[in-house]
């Protein structure tokens, strides 16, 4: 079993040790990059927060939540507008109330797009000083498993990672791996191992280290780079990837920067 | 009609550039950080990042329209386009050439082998077409030259008597000199459609701006849901306003008094001079995206909470509804209407202010979103992007 | 300093160009009344005594209507005032 887990408190015992800067509205994307990128924290693109009815505003806020109490997460600060649908102050007292590792700051009360950042990077130093990585031994780590194509070896896999200690929880009803990716968040899955669609590529998610398993296709046989591992592997050799990953080291994803995500959404945008 | 000033790029298919763009455009979403990658290592390159992942579903045909649009806005002086290689990526690529694209670059990852290479391979491509880029001169161009986005976020009570009404002024002499102007956000017309309407060159555009309206509060109105608690925003209601009509009212200020020449669907290029109406939505980014795919070249942006909205092609102005909040936040508001409410400054005053700075910023002149380098982006959907939420 | 906008002659509301506290006199122009509450600047107030369900005009044009009995130089706000279209909690 893996020893390199950190202890993140409330949110549990995580494989990485991400300090996450969460736009709340699209409004306050592009400063959250800049502050993600000062402080040497995670940070993604997204179009949602504002303008949104119906079951989608609990629905976006309860993903929002989620992320920011990921196991795979350090601490979070949230980044605001002010007057989004989603009002990222409340969010944040809210989240802040369940993890004392989480701080917000709201650009129009903050004086501006450069006092923002500077507020944002002190903010999150000061949370980095204030919870530094704690390594914690695991007792089990669970994997998601996104499973877009049918693969012949999933019930023995399943299997082997349960002799390990290892569970897993299977996505298989999204329309892509993106859907089935923030599901298996949803679920706090540390890891993910995905089973792309014949014609879509390989893929990330900002918080949750992704292995890709490659198929037969021609895309692909074309981009076997891209993925972790090649489409005959083992159920030994995907087994001990998965491990590695957990233990540390990088996947092909996390390499290359590729993570997005897809933030569910039933309604039509307002 | 008086000489104009404006000096832009003058593009193979007759249109003009107010900026000169090496844009770098993901086809999919999991490409969107590739070009985040290429836009970090080539100061000057723009990109955009986007949640599509090539599904093809009821909103197929409006995303190809949006990325062929906005890759083809006469703002971008070439776009590096990167693929997967599929068909439908193949035609967004042939219609944005269509729409007057003239530098295309396609890199197809499959083609490349690897994320890596295409990083570095789109690297390379960009800064070539960079050094190209600055090898254009902006010419001598007509007042036509001008494709004017109007638009409002987070509004305040002051929005409709302050900066709107200015903008109107702005837009109605822009218009009368022959550029032409686009109101958007259906939501922000509701309850004001009939003095639109009432205002079209012809009996037919008025009922089509009435339709557009009445199609849009169907469609809410079918997902059996209440709006307020969006519309309103909570932020516009802080501010004063109490009824999305309320709202609308001040809202279709910004397109002042000049006649109605059309109605365009979301991201549909204007034909001609004059001022139209765009059927967006009234989420800020949402719009933006729909104006950048309608190749509008310049955008105002009326505010009254404050907003560092920004677009990757497009420079946007943004004009402070109130003076506390444009003292406040000084480096993300362009220019301050809120004098008009003090009485320190006539509405004629601040719509010439108005009128100069759009002149000024058309020109080259850097906008504050353009200096911090702010800019988003979001696709517009009419049907929903997951299965559900208990999948 | 003019404390209350009025944009059309047929308007029942005005707009607060100044933070107004309650009790306070405005004599403006034909106008004089006192604030019944604080009033925000860019919020709106009442001209005269506007009664359940009648419209409220602003820019000369309907804007939504009360849904209680509203008195000169009362706040008019979402506590009293309701949209007439896509405001579902009317029906």
């Amino acid at each position: 079993m893996t020893s390199n887990g950190f202890d993140h408190g409330k949110r549990g015992i995580g494989v990485r040790n991400h300090q996450l800067i969460l736009p709340s509205v699209v409004c306050s994307t592009h400063i959250s990059r800049r502050i993600a990128s000062a402080v040497g924290a995670l940070s993604f693109s997204h179009q949602h927060g504002c303008g949104i009815i119906g079951a989608d505003v609990a629905g976006i806020e309860d993903f929002f939540g989620a992320l920011a109490n990921h196991p795979n997460v350090s601490s979070c600060l949230i980044v605001s507008l002010g007057c989004e649908t989603i009002q990222g102050q409340e969010l944040g007292a809210r989240l802040a109330s369940a993890n004392v590792s989480t701080k917000y700051q709201i650009i129009q009360d903050s004086g501006g797009v450069e006092a923002t950042v500077s507020a944002g990077i002190l903010a999150a130093r000061h949370l980095q000083e204030s919870y530094p990585p704690v390594k914690a031994a695991f007792g089990n780590i669970t994997v998601g498993i996104d499973l877009c194509r049918e693969s012949a070896q999933i019930a023995e896999l399943i299997a082997g990672l349960s002799e390990v200690g290892v569970e897993t929880i299977v996505a298989r009803q999204g329309k892509s791996s993106a859907e089935n990716f923030s599901q298996l968040m949803l679920a706090k899955a540390h890891v993910i191992l995905s089973f792309p669609s014949p014609d879509q590529p390989a893929s990330g998610f900002p918080l949750i280290p992704v292995i890709n398993v490659a198929s037969e296709s021609s895309l692909h046989q074309g981009i076997v780079a891209d993925f972790d591992l090649a489409h005959e592997s083992t159920i030994e050799a995907t087994i001990s990837r998965i491990m590695e990953v957990a233990d540390a080291q990088a996947t092909i994803a996390e390499m290359n920067g590729t993570g997005e995500i897809l933030a569910p959404r039933l309604v039509r945008s307002t | 009609m008086s000489h104009s000033p404006i000096r832009a790029y003058l593009r193979p298919n007759g249109s003009w550039g107010l900026r000169n763009h090496v844009l770098v455009l993901p086809l999919h979403s999991a490409l969107s950080s590739s070009a985040r990658a290429i836009e970090d290592a080539c100061p000057g390159a723009v990109a955009i990042t986007h949640d599509w992942s090539g599904e093809v579903d009821g909103d197929l045909q409006r995303i190809i329209r949006i990325l062929a649009g906005f890759a083809s806005n006469p703002n971008n002086f070439a776009t590096i386009f990167l693929s997967l290689g599929s068909a439908n990526e193949e035609e967004i690529i042939a219609q944005a050439e269509n729409l007057g694209l003239a530098n295309v670059v396609h890199l197809s990852l499959p083609h490349i082998g690897s994320t890596k290479l295409l990083i570095d391979v789109g690297i390379r491509e960009a800064s070539d077409l960079l050094v190209r880029a600055h090898e254009q001169i902006r010419i001598e161009a007509p007042w036509s030259a001008i494709v004017l986005g109007l638009e409002c976020g987070g509004s305040d009570a002051l929005s409709g008597i302050t900066a709107n009404p200015a903008l109107g002024v702005a837009s109605d002499r822009l218009v009368e000199l022959g550029a032409m102007s686009v109101l958007g956000e259906t939501t922000e017309i509701l309850g004001a459609e009939h003095l639109l309407a009432a205002r079209a060159i012809t009996q037919d555009i008025g009922q089509r701006i009435i339709e557009t309206v009445a199609r849009y509060e169907k469609s809410i109105n079918y997902e059996g849901i209440d709006l307020r608690g969006a519309q309103p925003s909570r932020g516009n209601i802080e501010g004063g306003l109490s009824t999305l009509e309320e709202k609308s009212l001040g809202a279709a200020k910004k397109a002042g008094n000049a006649q109605l020449s059309g109605v365009l669907e979301y991201a549909e290029i204007p034909p001609a001079r004059g001022l139209y109406f765009m059927d967006t939505p009234g989420h800020d980014i949402e719009q933006l995206t729909g104006y950048a795919a309608g190749h509008i070249n310049i955008v105002v942006f009326t505010t009254g909470r404050g907003t560092p909205t920004g677009s990757a092609i497009m420079p946007v102005i943004k004009v402070a509804t109130n003076s506390p909040m444009a003292m406040k936040l000084s480096d993300l508001i362009d220019l301050d209407a809120g004098s008009i409410a003090d009485g320190m400054e006539t509405l004629a005053e601040v719509g010439t202010r108005i009128f100069d700075e759009i002149i000024r910023i058309a020109n080259g002149c850097e906008t504050k979103a353009e200096i911090s380098g702010n800019h988003e982006f979001a696709l517009s959907r009419m049907y929903k992007t997951i299965v559900s939420y208990d999948a | 300093m003019r404390k209350i906008l009025i944009l059309h002659v047929n308007d029942n509301v005005a707009v607060a160009l100044t933070d107004i506290s309650q009790g306070e006199l405005i004599s403006q122009d034909e106008y004089l009344f006192t604030a019944k509450d604080n009033i925000a600047r860019g919020h709106k107030l009442a001209t005269r005594n506007i009664s359940i369900n009648e419209g409220i005009i602003k820019y000369g044009e309907r804007m939504g209507h009360a849904t209680s009995e509203i008195r000169t130089g009362e706040h008019v706000h979402v506590h009293n005032v309701l949209g007439d279209r896509l405001s579902s909690e009317v029906k």
